[in-house]
């Protein structure tokens, strides 16, 4: 089996690898012992625990590594988190800058397309007023996914300074007396 | 940081002294009864982020030839542990009222 896990270890980043990986894998062959000493239906259920963390792990890690963030919101079905500091996934900028670029290309591409085939047919006026269409209609969702980002951010900003505003007023100790 | 029970169970585990991960495991096992056994894949993604947000620490584990790694909460770790223990009291709190309230 722990070969099968080495293998499944490939899939994580290689930065985590480097870091985290010799000791996986000796925490799985001590918990491999272990489990040698179960029952037939025990260790099986234990080899699929393990295969499904290795594999959601690197998953997540990936995941981690893209947007720079644990609290990617996709699979997170927790409570409400207050970081302890705030940061803004620098991914997105780049991936929204590399949708848009392609966007682009892509309506150049069409138009230098459309503009090498041969007009065997009437001209095609009205595609030129759909192509500005499109345009001006990515143009304005553009523009208006930024405002509702900007606004959300807001929000989450506000919210995180209230949250963490509480928790420094907040006494630990005397928290801790008061649920006695 | 959001702490969920896997994340609580593994704080709590690092609170009484410095352990490695598979002592963790066995650990977090024991503390919950047997009701939540961790993955290493799991427990190992709950350390980086523990890491990266500095609530815990890597320390050389004492006693061992092979030079392992052991972990131990940071100053601030424990301040959000302690944070974290009394909302969970406020909440049983107020929960065991509630539930009271609605059987009498």
């Amino acid at each position: 089996m722990l070969a099968l896990y080495r293998a499944l270890l490939r899939f994580y980043p290689a930065v985590y690898r480097r870091e985290f990986g010799d000791e996986m894998i000796e925490v799985l062959s001590e918990v491999q012992v272990d489990i040698r000493k179960r029952d037939p239906v025990t260790r099986i259920f234990f080899a699929g625990r393990e295969t499904g963390g290795l594999l959601s792990g690197a998953f997540h890690a990936h995941l981690r590594s893209i947007t720079g963030s644990y609290d990617n919101g996709i699979f997170s079905a927790r409570r409400f988190a207050m970081k302890s500091e705030f940061r803004f996934p620098k991914a997105t900028v780049g991936l929204m800058i590399v949708i848009l670029v392609a966007v682009m290309l892509a309506i150049e591409k069409a138009r230098a397309i459309s503009m090498s085939i041969p007009h065997a047919n009437p001209p095609v006026g009205p595609i030129q007023s759909v192509q500005a269409t499109i345009v001006q209609t990515f143009l304005a969702t553009l523009i208006w996914a930024i405002t509702a980002g900007a606004i959300g951010w807001g929000i989450l900003y506000a919210l995180r300074r209230t949250g963490v505003q509480q928790l420094s007023e907040m006494k630990p100790s005397s928290g801790l007396r008061s649920g006695k | 940081m959001e702490v969920s029970e896997p994340v609580l169970l593994i704080l709590l585990s690092l609170a009484g002294q410095p352990r490695h991960g598979y002592a963790i495991l066995q650990d977090t096992e024991r503390m919950s009864d047997g009701r939540v056994r961790l993955s290493t894949g799991t427990l190992y993604g709950a350390l980086a982020r523990l890491l990266d947000e500095k609530w815990i620490e890597r320390v050389k584990e004492q006693n061992s030839s092979r030079g392992r790694q052991a972990y131990r909460l940071t100053a601030a770790g424990r301040r959000n542990l302690q944070m974290e223990v009394a909302r969970l009291k406020q909440l049983t709190r107020v929960a065991a009222l509630r539930v009271a309230r609605k059987e009498t």
